[in-house]
């Protein structure tokens, strides 16, 4: 259950989701993807992120794997650079990764 | 299958379902009509605006031909054929309205008032009650029988209630419920005069696989089967648990 | 008996019950509801009716209704009734406050799929141009939001391609977590008469559900998995299809990506998705996985109608995906009689999913991270938009627990109740500074709220449903609104309380406005509803009344083809152990709506007046259950107490309930798993034990129990 991170009356927590939520998410989405050859499936967690994740989550994300990126599934940390490294491309779509 | 439920039409009740199927031109009444074989001759006379009086069709069921007041008569052949079971056929000639069918419906209405309650029969305006209005039929020439006057009105469901004493056993409901809403609750229960509709085991609608769809309350005839929210009074049922 | 008493006038309307959308005539007398009449020309049930919208309708009337506006400063305080003005510019000026404080985004809103397609599409341009941000979801998010996603990755568009009508032209039906004569009858009502009339049908569903089996009607294959086994048995299916050389090799190398089918094969036609291999996983037997694939690709005609029992799983997306792929393989898409079918639970699910309450979409399924069309809507709306995707309604309790949100808007909506993981939900509700909700009564949610706002029911407001056919029907006004405005009005005078000028004299502006920004809605209006009765979109220049089959010459993706996602089964992570050795699935029956709020204030509380757990024979044996004990459910999450029902519709090792009644509590149990591409909770799979309760303590518990009973109802 994801009420760890309790801030106080006015406080703002660290993350906007509990960390651990965030994390678990970000390794659903990577074991969706992991069929698909390499490349594609960066592609498609990348798109997922890019698309359907607020900001401030994907920022969270990419903090923590700055930090280690321990527990997340490879192919999390190969989107996420992704996400990085293409940020200019921002329509989403619908369908399987493109290559 | 398709014309069945597409061609219906709100206020418009043809008699029997629409068909699909190739043209078949007959005349009704010296009118010219075309129509979809597998029609029936109801169904022609309805679109030739001869629509003819009937108790026990509708267009949302498949005919049955029980009630005898929708009888006709066909150049050529003998008797007085049910309009709702016979189909169309090319050439046909058919004639809706003479004395002879005039009378012959009057006494199918009259026989059916004899087991009416008999303060209902003014004031009414269920498709019973046009029909008794629209063949001049206001009252019956039989003494007192053998009849279903007594039987108690069942009010188990919160929604409807059924008045047997109503009930001209036309089977429009048992259809519904078979045709419609495929929950085969209601049955015809006993032969001749002992026959009756019953719901489930012969229990109150409440109690029996009924799911309260309203389809038998839609087709009823004669409101034998009725809202309880169309009543003031006794039989009205406040819908809402109030507090 | 006398004669009733006739109404006077009657208005033609859609029932707000279910996504099958059925035409209604109200009838009134002295400006009382006294009938619905089914109307013969309702497309979707050429005039007839189910309990529900038929006859459970007086809840409009209810003494319980809150006809006046209510505020507080904070939860513990009592409501203070107040005008209009007030409670807008309270509303208006906290939401204010919390923006200059905790940041643009610290605020947001939920929308309903009881709320009519004007009123979604308004509260989603409240999020988008008055709150200046993306946090708008809806209640789609926790039923059909995988439907949208897995359908528009496969087919294109994320919802049903066909019209109610095609069913009469299948050969084979195949059913996958629903219970149409249950939680859609009047539709139930059309798959029987085409049963009856000689098509197989094929359920897929844990329960042995009354479509597996009633009067005249039976399934010739059922598939009786245990929860959380879909997209296992789905890929077994395609694994059939693929090794027997199934499929319609001409329809994919015509209509699909070739490509994507290929690597589909080389997934599902892999040893691990073979029947001898899953069957024995997923609690089935192989050769009824091997009969329900040769069933399904033999046709000629084969339509699938599914439901929550495929979305609302921790793949519920994928397991949307598989159907796409199996119907894709197979051909079963592009004319009458085939298909791919959500049943919808609520009114308006399907005009939820197309009118933007989404955090990544605006209406018509566009990214809001596309420019082009943010352009398009910051020109009608006249303030720039937001470019990145905001919170999902998961995410905004998530988020109220970190403080990073404080403010929501609601409309018909009790999350508090309906939503997963009810103790995550109530501590995000206590975290938030300000809760305003709009619905009809007081509820679960309201004891968490600042602002309650009295809204309209279907009744007594203009607008349009969209069904789940795509049919987009006409709401009227039948009686006038009991607090005096029509809910969409209300939106808008909430948005001119803060400070941004809409305007609109009826809701077919509305309606106009949004079929502007949403390509397929681009066609309707109310004149033409009005001349045609209703419309299933696309409806537009090149379809001026609509389109009733999906698909017919190509797919609405970029390069018109439909393709094939790889659907890995993934198991969930709720898994039985010794301490929570049950599997709980839950599900709806047919007298009550959803959370009840409706149908618990009318007569139809006489067919379910309490949510019952049913367990197996041999299950209820092992812990000495009888029928009628009560019992407590206890997951990793939560306890609930019910009580029992012995029943042969489940198998061993799996328990079943609905969530009607709010003191059921169903959700205290239900865990915070959820869909991997849409956070659909996963409310079909959760690990439980049960336990007779002691009958002493119990009685109390009863006692206080029908106390809440009567008081919910009362
Ligand atoms: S209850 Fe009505 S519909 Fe049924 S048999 Fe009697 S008259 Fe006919
Ligand atoms: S609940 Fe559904 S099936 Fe029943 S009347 Fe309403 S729309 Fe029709
Ligand atoms: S209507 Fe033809 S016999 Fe009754």
């Amino acid at each position: 259950m994801g009420a760890a991170v309790k801030p106080g009356p006015g406080q703002m927590g660290e993350t906007v989701l509990d960390l651990q939520r965030l994390l678990t998410m970000a390794n659903q989405i990577g074991d969706f993807f992991a069929p698909y050859p390499p490349e594609r499936r960066a592609e498609g967690i990348r798109n997922h992120l890019r698309t359907y994740w607020d900001p401030r989550m994907r920022q969270d994300l990419l903090d923590y794997i700055a930090s280690g990126g321990d527990g997340l599934v490879p192919q999390v940390l190969e989107g996420a650079r992704l996400l990085v490294e293409t940020e200019h491309d921002k329509k989403g779509y619908y369908g399987p990764p493109k290559a | 299958m398709w014309a069945e439920l597409r061609d219906l039409r709100d206020g418009v009740d043809l008699g029997t379902p629409p068909r699909d199927g190739s043209d078949v031109t007959l005349t009704i009444d010296g009118v010219s009509v075309t129509v979809p074989a597998g029609s029936s001759v109801m169904l022609a006379a309805a679109r030739a605006g001869h629509a003819i009086p009937k108790l026990c069709a509708s267009d949302t069921l498949e005919p049955f031909g029980s009630c005898r007041v929708c009888l006709v008569e066909v150049e050529g052949r003998k008797g007085y054929p049910a309009s709702c079971t016979t189909l169309v056929e090319p050439g046909m000639a058919v004639r809706t309205e003479s004395e002879k069918l005039a009378a012959l419906r009057r006494g199918v209405m009259e026989l059916y008032l004899s087991d009416f309650p008999a303060e209902d029969i003014p004031g009414g305006w269920s498709e019973f009650h046009e029909t008794l209005q629209r063949l001049g039929v206001t009252s019956h020439p039989y003494g007192t029988g053998e009849n279903h006057q007594a039987s108690p009105v069942d009010q188990s469901n919160p929604y409807f209630l059924f008045d047997p004493a109503k009930c001209i056993v036309c089977s429009r409901c048992i259809r519904a419920c078979e045709e419609i809403q495929g929950t085969f609750a209601l049955t015809i229960d006993g032969r001749g005069f002992e026959s009756k509709v019953a719901a489930g085991q012969d229990q109150p609608f409440f109690d029996s696989e009924c799911v309260s769809c309203g389809a038998c309350v839609q087709t009823c005839p004669t409101q034998a089967l009725v809202e309880k929210s169309l009543f003031e009074g006794e039989y009205r049922h406040a819908q809402s648990i109030e507090a | 008996m006398p004669n009733p008493l006739k109404p006077e006038r009657s208005v033609v309307t859609t029932c707000a019950y279910c996504g099958v959308g059925c035409g209604f005539k109200a009838e009134t007398r002295a400006g009382r509801i006294v009938r619905m009449i089914p109307w013969k020309e309702g497309k979707a049930n050429h005039g007839h009716s189910c309990i529900k919208g038929r006859f459970a309708y007086d809840y409009y009337n209810h003494p319980d209704r809150v006809r006046t506006p209510l505020i507080r400063r904070s939860i513990d305080e009592p409501w203070q009734e107040v005008d209009w003005d007030t409670a807008l510019n309270h509303a208006a000026a906290e939401f204010r406050r919390i923006q200059s404080t905790y940041g643009t985004k610290s605020i947001g809103a939920v929308s309903s799929s009881r709320c009519t397609n004007e009123e979604i599409f308004l509260v989603q341009k409240l999020a988008r141009a008055v709150f200046g941000n993306n946090n708008i979801d809806n209640c789609a998010r926790i039923c059909h939001s995988p439907t949208q996603f897995g359908l528009s990755a496969t087919v294109g568009w994320g919802a049903a391609s066909q019209h109610f009508d095609s069913i009469l032209q299948a050969d084979v039906i195949m059913v996958v977590g629903a219970n149409p004569t249950e939680g859609h009858p009047v539709f139930g009502s059309l798959m029987k008469r085409r049963i009856r009339q000689g098509a197989k049908l094929i359920v897929i569903d844990p329960r042995r559900t009354e479509t597996v089996k009633s009067a005249h009607c039976e399934a010739t294959v059922h598939l009786p998995l245990r929860p959380g086994n879909n997209v296992a048995i789905l890929n077994s299916l395609g694994h059939v299809i693929v090794r027997e050389r199934l499929y319609n090799e001409s329809f994919v190398r015509e209509r699909c990506e070739w490509n994507e089918f290929e690597l589909w094969m080389g997934l599902v036609g892999s040893d691990r998705y073979a029947p001898e291999v899953i069957g024995p996983v997923a609690g089935v037997a192989p050769e009824a996985i091997r009969a329900a694939a040769r069933l399904y690709a033999g046709g000629p005609n084969s339509a699938i109608y599914y439901g929550l029992g495929v979305t609302e799983h921790s793949q519920g997306s994928t397991g949307v995906m598989c159907l796409g792929n199996l119907s894709l393989s197979c051909g079963m898409l592009g004319r009458e009689g085939v298909g791919v079918n959500p049943l919808r639970g609520q009114g308006n699910v399907q005009g939820g999913s197309c009118l933007g309450s989404w955090p990544h979409v605006f209406s018509g399924y566009r990214f809001v991270t596309d420019p082009e069309v943010r352009g398009s809507f910051e020109q009608e709306w006249g303030v720039p938009l937001d470019a990145e995707p905001g919170l999902r309604l998961p995410n905004m309790f998530d988020a109220a627990l970190t403080g990073h949100f404080r403010g929501m808007y609601i409309m018909g909506e009790d999350p508090v109740q309906s939503d997963p993981n009810r103790h995550h939900i109530v501590e995000a509700m206590r975290q938030m500074e300000c809760v305003v909700l709009q619905d009809l009564f007081l509820n679960e949610t309201s004891n968490y709220a600042h602002v309650f706002l009295p809204g309209s029911s279907s009744l007594e407001k203009e607008g349009t449903f969209t069904s789940a056919e795509r049919r987009v029907n006409r709401v009227r006004k039948v009686v006038e609104p009991l607090a005096g405005y029509q809910d969409w009005e209300i939106v808008v005078r909430l948005m001119n309380t803060m400070g941004y000028p809409a305007q609109y004299a009826h809701a077919g502006e509305i309606l106009d406005e949004l079929a502007r920004l949403s390509p397929a809605y681009k066609g309707l209006s109310f004149a033409l509803l009005e001349r045609i009765g209703s419309a299933q979109w696309p409806c537009d220049e090149n379809a001026p009344e609509g389109t009733e089959v999906l698909h017919t010459k190509t797919f609405p993706r970029a390069n018109g083809r439909g393709t094939f996602m790889l659907t890995e089964f993934v198991p969930t992570a709720e898994r039985t152990n010794d301490r929570f050795p049950l599997l709980l699935t839950t599900g709806r029956i047919l007298s009550q709506y959803n959370v009840g709020t409706q149908t618990r204030r009318t007569a139809n509380s006489r067919w379910h007046p309490e949510d019952r757990l049913e367990i197996n024979a041999a299950d209820a044996q092992a812990r000495g259950l009888r029928d009628g004990d009560w019992v407590t459910v206890t997951s990793r999450f939560g306890q609930t107490r019910l009580r029992a029902k012995l029943s042969t519709r489940v198998n061993p090792g799996i328990v079943y309930t609905t969530f009607h009644h709010a003191t059921s509590k169903a959700n205290a149990v239900t865990s915070d798993l959820s869909d991997w591409a849409t956070n659909c909770p996963e409310y079909k799979v959760t690990a439980v034990e049960v336990a007779r309760v002691d009958a002493a303590p119990m009685r109390a518990q009863a006692e206080a129990r029908e106390d809440e009973v009567v008081e919910a109802v009362s």
